[in-house]
């Protein structure tokens, strides 16, 4: 059954390449009826974050990531980002020895998030010029890897964003990464994991 | 290895619309549209927030250059331009006389032939997987108004199980053009599942699975839709094959 899977997806992806092979020979061949296709639509941008994350029962740490926002409406987008810190030993490891070493040790998250623009606005950074903005709340889900666990995760947050430029978004965030773990007790019970951060993001 | 899938399907989604926009720039016309309302207004930026610094008169000619949700930027004859909303400027006539195309018209009916990405989340309901929480990312692709083809790629984890789930779908929305509207979904797909973090003895391992839904899709915009959805799904397992249920949320954007 195996075979017919990978079948089906190989033929998924070779109608897909054939699509996009044949997708701008399609487009010279349309009439003004249908023109609208030219219109340059802006609604993916792509940034890079960086900030501190403080993992739950552990040290604040540096943290990297990436991060794809899609605009959905005027209000409301859909946004996957990704992160990642090295963690240092906590006081209780200082003191004990540590509890888990090697690739254990590096957090990792990702989470699938919707976004709505609570307040839209200008931002007047200086004189006679205006830059769009908005204060947005997201709520989410993902994975939190941490310790040798792979936790479902809940994650909650507010930022704000700034267009620098046209195509160069600024964003900062707060959120709230909220998963069971039993890394340092032998029972599982509730964490949060905060992050806060600042991205810069190239919007297509 | 299965955490790289996550990070592929991302780039490759990522890397589509690059594609196409850089197909769209080498054409250097634009889209010329007539405005056959009393007026449209022209803001300093897409969104509600921006001053109206312009009012395009009727029988005003206009260029139109870009689309981000809900807004078209446009260029007056005077060459300045500015942001007029989707709902004023899609009742406008192109210079051939025929009424403007823009994709801004309905619900779910124009969206044959537009990908959308989107993810979902949910619990399983019932069988070995019970209580366990899951999500998805979603590609789907709708050659037709009222047919769709989505690929998901997911994870499942609960106190005592972790796993991944990929599955590609058929979806049947037959009033696609309705703001809220019934679908019908099948598929067959993958399903690996570990215990964590002791060994727990599991029926289910990396199995295959067909599985059967029900959901209703609420076109929030134009462009967003929340889906509910309720899915049975029959695992073949080494012995026999075990049932599950999941109920899930998601949301969809559409491009």
């Amino acid at each position: 059954m195996e075979n017919w899977i990978q079948h089906f997806l190989l033929k998924a992806g070779a109608t897909a390449l054939a699509g996009l092979l044949v997708t701008p020979v399609a487009l010279a061949q349309e009439t003004e009826s249908t023109s609208a296709h030219r219109i340059d639509s802006e609604v993916l941008d792509l940034g890079v974050t960086a900030g501190v994350v403080n993992i739950a029962d552990f040290n604040g740490e540096w943290a990297l990531g990436v991060s794809a926002t899609f605009q959905a409406t005027e209000n409301f987008f859909l946004q996957y980002n990704f992160l990642q810190a090295d963690s240092s030993p906590s006081a209780y490891e200082n003191n004990q020895g540590r509890l888990f070493e090697g690739s254990d040790r590096t957090f990792r998250h990702y989470d699938l998030l919707v976004g709505y623009k609570v307040f839209q606005g200008e931002l007047f950074a200086s004189e006679g010029r205006a830059r769009l903005s908005s204060l947005y709340a997201v709520g989410g889900v993902g994975e939190t890897r941490f310790g040798g666990e792979e936790n479902f995760t809940t994650t909650l947050g507010v930022g704000y964003e700034a267009a620098l430029t046209r195509d160069i978004l600024l964003r900062i965030d707060y959120r709230a990464h909220l998963y069971d773990s039993s890394l340092i007790a032998d029972e599982e019970r509730s964490v949060t994991s905060n992050q806060m951060s600042a991205g810069l993001s190239y919007l297509f | 290895m299965r955490r790289w899938f996550f990070g592929v399907t991302l780039a490759l989604i990522a890397a589509a619309p690059l594609g196409a926009v850089a197909d769209e720039e080498g054409k250097a016309s634009y889209l010329q549209l007539e405005v056959i309302d009393p007026y449209v207004d022209v803001r300093s930026g897409p969104g509600r927030g921006y001053p109206i610094f312009y009012v395009i008169e009727q029988g005003e000619k206009v260029d139109v250059l870009t689309r981000r949700p809900g807004w078209y930027e446009v260029r007056m004859a005077s060459g300045r331009t500015g942001w007029s909303s989707a709902s004023q400027i899609s009742r406008t006539l192109q210079t051939t006389g025929e009424p403007a195309d823009l994709p801004s018209v309905s619900y779910g009916d124009y969206l044959a032939s537009h990908w959308r990405v989107g993810f979902n989340s949910g619990q399983f309901s019932s069988g070995e997987l019970q209580s366990s929480d899951t999500f998805s990312f979603l590609v789907g692709y709708r050659p037709l108004s009222w047919m769709g083809l989505e690929a998901e790629v997911g994870k499942v984890l609960g106190a005592e199980i972790k796993g991944e789930l990929y599955s590609v779908n058929v979806l049947i929305e037959p009033f696609s053009d309705w703001r809220v509207s019934p679908l019908l979904m099948v598929g067959r797909g993958n399903l690996s599942i570990d215990s964590q973090p002791k060994l727990v003895p599991l029926e289910i391992g990396d199995e295959d699975f067909n599985q059967y839904g029900l959901g209703l899709n609420y076109y929030i915009g134009r462009n967003f839709v929340l889906r509910g959805e309720y899915r049975w799904s029959e695992v073949d397992t080494d012995d026999n094959s075990e049932s599950l249920e999941v109920w899930k949320i998601g949301f969809s954007t559409f491009f």
